[in-house]
């Protein structure tokens, strides 16, 4: 927190006397609301449980019927996700299996033989979570930027105009995206943008800034201006104002905004596929594709997405402390 | 980059020399906040949006060499004289109603739920989270999985594992067609996926709300459902409001979640018209100029229905 | 929202917009520059949008690597491995590009739009012949593959249907590469139980065989329906996203006499005739009563997953689709697993729905890659190429290799295909084919599915519909 929030008129809350808090009985009540919500968490994660399961069943043990709660886990599904593989042809298995019986294969060249595989290299899936972590985050980090900066200016100053370019910006999330993938196809061929990394950035900014910015507006709307005037009375400037008292009230706002673009840039599927080849392709469009092979390799396709899953919940769980924070400043008086 | 000396001539030949110094300084951080933004949103939509604008007008494949045939309003008259579009957009209607609905309500919930701190509560909230970090086509994929009435989980978890006698994405149950069974079963994924999003935006909202208007309902012994009607709802509802709105306008387009699960079946029930306008603009029939129509009228349905909520956020900040 | 100055406003944004689409008109490559660099020089290069003129040597030595694009699914591995093969003989790379099944068609063709020249060669879908060959993204590959001998190598089906475009046009626009069609993998072990056998007998009065007619194959899924036991007689297509459901019923259509069009494209009375009503009509009874439970939105990948769960006894497949089965690790009855072609219908007739692609030349490329690509078929399609190709799993075309002893023995599914080869049939493949598909898709879910109206309204409105669109299109002569 910034030195002027300690130095000026704070009167911090030593204790609350919110109803809800001190009325007899709310120890309790907070108790059954706790356990309200964990059995709300516990139902809401059963799909997320079976997808962790999935990735390490046998492709038996997921079609079995009725499911298997209980079942032998094997690390297939990661073998199918971080390798490619051929057929090795019967003379080729005879020799993979004296190497293997010289304990010159690893765990992965084991599980792969045991399906009559060979290991080729390693899969595209790890060079595209990369170019996942590149292209959400740099574009994260750009939307957050513009929304926070066009968000404060919609918020606070009062320009001409202002609810129509608010609206503009809005509306440009309205068109289905289905429609615009030709023009802009043609658009990014033209520019070199095409299998890009900085078109893809451009592109996911874009996408979410619309919703950064008024996002960020209704947090900017919810933070009374009292402080700012007092420190602008007191001759900080507008931009002291900004980065000294306004951004440390904002920063519960700022990590939501900052997680949702981040999911959302993360998991786009359908630009992804449109406009990216090999070069800055992400991993989203390459999880269904272990698709199709004679049958759905589910526990690939479960062990892709949770990996997908974890870089996003490690980055939520860290921002939690600021997403769940009240607002420091509600003590002020009118 | 380009836009960087572009957005600061803009600045300065706005710069008005009689205003006084403060003005003049928040007059520049205006433009220097706003531009980059516009410019880039200007930038990536100028030619996707007039150019789909002017074939929608037209007779034209974008997969075919000719040229586009300029129709007039045809492909509109079309569209809205097609009964197949009148089922797709009632539909849509049903899915982004009850979704919506659903999702603000138990979104809502949640919120007031973990409002409290509670041991464990941070953690709690972002397990909570994880549905909507999922990718889309990889939700409609495992839940068309958490569906099968063979080995999927869903039918033994609310007791009906006997087989055959339940099928969400089939419409059936007890091999007779239900109605509406499979557009509920996608709605109920959409709400598991969504309401987290509107919990994390309400929290964020009731975090915000100063605690001197609770001590001064405590002062004046009012009750709780008085604080919360009068109180919190309130001092949401800003928030709130901006978490329907983005639902609603996601909920329209979205046609990723059905496509993985129903395929807009069984026939036409789970048809929604972003599904058909996906059908129509890709999927080997790349009907360009009649997608664009659509997503036209789309765009127009969506643009009515957030002035709405609109007029109804700026009331609710007025209030 | 609008308020009193929203015209001044939007007369603004207009302007503005004007302005930044000069500017960006004038500065575009400037901020590509960075790392626009295309992964390969050549043929990636955006702004070639037409062919360049020969200005690379003619022969093929000039070009280093061709890139073809395919489904992601094992066929395109082995047609990697044939790549690396010639890549040793010639010093020509070949890359093999796989999209995702679901998205392949999107992906290309949206790259064709813009005339791209991402990939040299695409192994197609047989009904993308007819708009590949009329918006000009296919070569047309008639003389090439006549005077190399290559048209008549392969099987006449084969040829017509992967390579042929308009009908009995003698103009060829792809080399038949994967041959594919449905048939059926049945559950030999259970076929071959003396108790099923002999309860078999006494209710049916006949050996419990491979069915040679669908009234057979009913019957003996309706003896494997076992709900109690959680047993299906079989696995059938219902997926409705894109073509699944109406690839299962033309395995019924065919085989019933019935057919999409006559010689003049004429769909009155000839989709909507008795033979076709009837087939429809059984494809929904046979879902109705014997289709494994979960499978109303079902392709291949899911009858595949019913076989091998043990919950159906039969199920229809793309040949392409059964190694799976055949593989102990993907199928824990694969001892027992055998296959048969699509049966006959009442009145003995074959004809089975066909899958499969050919290869074709992109027609942006430059001469000099279009030569490589014509070398790499040459190559490809010799006898002696074509059987390593069917050794390594595809599924060759080629009359020859399809009639050896190797070929029909090395998979257990193999005569089974080369028998329905000689019979298959397709949907249209003129360029609006996906609108008639969407008709039939929706309608066959509606019935057989849904359950909603009868086989002879099904039929009446998909004909109906059907005559609109290509009367509309000009595809039927006006009278």
């Amino acid at each position: 927190m910034a030195s002027f929030a300690e130095s000026g008129p704070r009167r911090p809350v030593v204790e609350s006397i919110r109803v809800d808090k001190v009325s007899p009985g709310a120890r309790a009540t907070g108790a059954v609301r706790a356990l309200i919500v964990l059995l709300v968490a516990l139902i809401m994660l059963i799909p997320i449980y079976v997808m962790f399961a999935t990735a390490f069943k046998t492709r038996i043990d997921v079609t079995a019927s009725p499911p298997k709660i209980f079942f032998q886990p094997t690390l297939e599904g990661l073998v199918l996700l971080f390798t490619d593989r051929a057929l090795a042809a019967p003379a080729r298995v005879q020799e993979l299996q004296q190497l293997e019986a010289q304990g010159k294969l690893n765990l992965f060249e084991q599980l792969a033989l045991a399906s009559g595989q060979e290991i080729t290299g390693p899969s595209p899936y790890v060079g595209r979570i990369v170019n996942s972590l590149i292209i959400a985050g740099a574009s994260t980090f750009l939307s957050v930027l513009l929304g926070v900066l066009a968000g404060y200016a919609f918020s606070r100053f009062n320009l001409p105009g202002k609810d129509d370019l608010l609206f503009f910006i809005l509306s440009t999330r309205m068109l289905p995206a289905v429609v615009v993938t030709i023009p802009l196809f043609l658009m990014f061929r033209q520019v070199g943008l095409y299998d890009n990394h900085i078109g893809m950035i451009l592109l996911y900014t874009v996408f979410n800034l619309s919703f950064s910015v008024w996002l960020m507006k209704g947090f900017f709307d919810e933070i009374p201006r009292e402080y700012e005037e007092a420190a602008l009375v007191d001759g900080y400037s507008r931009l002291q104002t900004f980065f000294k008292i306004v951004l440390p009230q904002s920063v519960s706002g700022i990590a939501a905004t900052t997680v949702f673009c981040l999911i959302f840039a993360w998991n786009e599927y359908a630009f992804a596929l449109m406009m990216t080849a090999e070069k800055a392709r992400t991993a989203p469009p390459s999880i269904p594709s272990m698709i199709g092979r004679g049958g759905v390799e589910w526990a690939a396709i479960a062990a892709g997405s949770l990996g997908f899953l974890i870089p996003v919940v490690i980055i939520t769980f860290a921002l939690r402390k600021y997403l769940l924070r009240g607002v420091t400043f509600g003590a002020i008086r009118q | 980059m380009a836009t960087a000396t572009v957005e600061s001539s803009v600045t300065k030949s706005r710069v008005q020399p009689q205003s006084a110094q403060r003005q003049l300084s928040d007059r520049a951080i205006m433009n220097l906040f706003i531009w980059p933004t516009l410019l880039l949103l200007i930038a990536f939509n100028f030619f996707p949006l007039f150019y789909s604008l002017y074939l929608s007008f037209t007779n034209y494949r974008a997969t075919a060499t000719t040229a586009p045939v300029w129709l007039g309003i045809e492909n509109y008259a079309n569209i809205l004289t097609s009964p197949d579009l009148w089922q797709a957009f009632t539909t849509s209607g049903k899915y982004v109603l009850f979704s919506v609905a659903l999702q603000t309500i138990i979104g809502f919930a949640l919120a007031m739920l973990v409002r409290g701190k509670f041991r464990g509560s941070g953690l709690i909230t972002t397990l909570i989270l994880i549905p909507m970090m999922l990718s889309p086509v990889v939700v409609g994929l495992f839940w068309k999985l958490m569906y099968n009435p063979n080995f999927g989980y869903f039918n033994y978890l609310i007791g009906m594992g006997q087989e055959g006698s339940l099928d969400m994405i089939a419409s059936r149950m007890f091999n007779q067609p239900v109605p509406n069974l499979a557009l509920a079963a996608v709605i109920l994924v959409d709400v598991w996926m969504w309401s987290p999003f509107v919990m994390l935006l309400v929290l964020s909202g009731l975090n915000a709300i100063p605690d001197y208007l609770y001590e001064a309902a405590a002062i004046d012994r009012a009750s709780s459902w008085f604080q919360f009607w009068h109180i919190t709802l309130p001092q949401v509802k800003p928030l709130l409001l901006i978490a329907v709105l983005f639902r609603t306008i996601e909920a329209l387009k979205s046609f990723d979640l059905v496509m993985g699960m129903t395929g807009g079946g069984p026939g036409n029930q789970t048809e929604l018209v972003a599904v058909y306008l996906y059908r129509v603009a890709f999927l080997g029939q790349f009907r360009s100029g009649y997608a664009s129509a659509l997503a036209y009228i789309i765009l127009i349905i969506v643009i009515a229905i957030s002035n709405l909520y609109i007029r109804n956020l700026n009331r609710a900040k007025g209030a | 929202m609008f308020s009193h100055n929203t015209f001044g406003r939007l007369t603004l944004v207009l302007a503005l917009f004007a302005i930044l689409a000069i500017a960006v008109a004038c500065a575009s490559p400037a901020p590509a520059q960075p790392t626009a660099a295309p992964p390969t020089a050549a043929p990636a290069q955006p702004t070639a949008v037409p062919a360049q003129p020969t200005s690379a040597p003619p022969a093929a030595s000039g070009v280093k690597e061709i890139k073809i694009l395919w489904a992601q699914w094992d066929p395109a591995d082995y047609l990697q491995q044939m790549g690396n093969l010639y890549e040793k003989e010639t010093g020509v790379k070949v890359t093999v590009v796989q999209e995702p099944w679901g998205t392949f068609g999107d992906r290309f063709f949206t790259a064709m739009a813009a005339k791209s020249t991402e990939w040299d060669g695409v192994v197609g879908d047989s009904q993308w012949l007819g708009q590949g060959a009329t918006s000009g993204y296919y070569v047309d590959l008639t003389d090439f593959m006549k005077s190399n001998g290559i048209d008549t190598s392969v099987t006449p089906a084969t040829l017509q249907y992967y390579g042929e475009y308009p009908a009995g046009s003698g103009k060829y626009w792809a080399y038949p590469t994967e041959g594919d069609a449905d048939g059926w993998a049945y559950r030999k072990d259970l076929f071959d139980d003396p108790k099923e056998q002999a309860a078999f007998k006494a209710k049916y009065n006949r050996d419990l065989a491979v069915p040679k007619t669908f009234a057979e194959l009913k019957d003996i899924a309706e003896f494997f329906t076992r709900k109690d036991q959680g047993l299906y007689g079989v696995a059938i297509y219902t997926q409705k996203d894109y073509d699944a459901i109406t690839m299962g019923v033309e395995n019924t259509m065919f085989p019933w006499g019935g057919s999409w069009q006559d010689k003049d494209n004429n769909v009155m009375g000839v989709v909507n005739s008795q033979q076709n009503i009837d087939a429809v009509q059984f494809y929904k009874d046979l879902y109705d009563c014997c289709q494994a439970p979960g499978l109303s939105n079902a392709f291949f990948t899911e009858t595949n997953d019913a076989f091998t769960s043990g919950k159906a006894v039969m199920a229809m497949n793309y040949f392409a689709f059964f190694p799976a089965l055949t593989n102990e690790k993907t199928n824990q009855f694969a001892k027992g697993t055998s296959f048969f072609p699509n049966p006959a219908g009442p009145k003995g007739d074959r004809g089975a729905a066909l899958g499969g692609q050919g290869m074709s030349v992109i027609s942006f490329i430059d001469d000099a890659h279009k030569q490589a690509m014509y070398d790499f078929i040459k190559w490809f399609a010799s006898e002696k190429n074509q059987a390593q190709w069917a050794a390594l799993g595809g599924y060759t075309c080629n009359a020859n290799v399809l009639k050896t002893d190797t070929f029909l023995k090395a998979q257990p599914f193999n005569p089974a295909f080369a028998e329905t080869m000689t019979f298959v049939k397709d949907f249209w493949n003129i360029p609006i084919y996906a609108q008639l598909l969407t008709v039939t898709q929706t309608n066959f879910s509606k019935f057989i599915v849904e359950g909603q109206g009868t086989a002879k309204e099904t039929m009446d409105t998909i004909a109906t519909e059907h005559d609109k669109i290509l009367k509309e299109n000009g595809f039927i002569k006006s009278q």
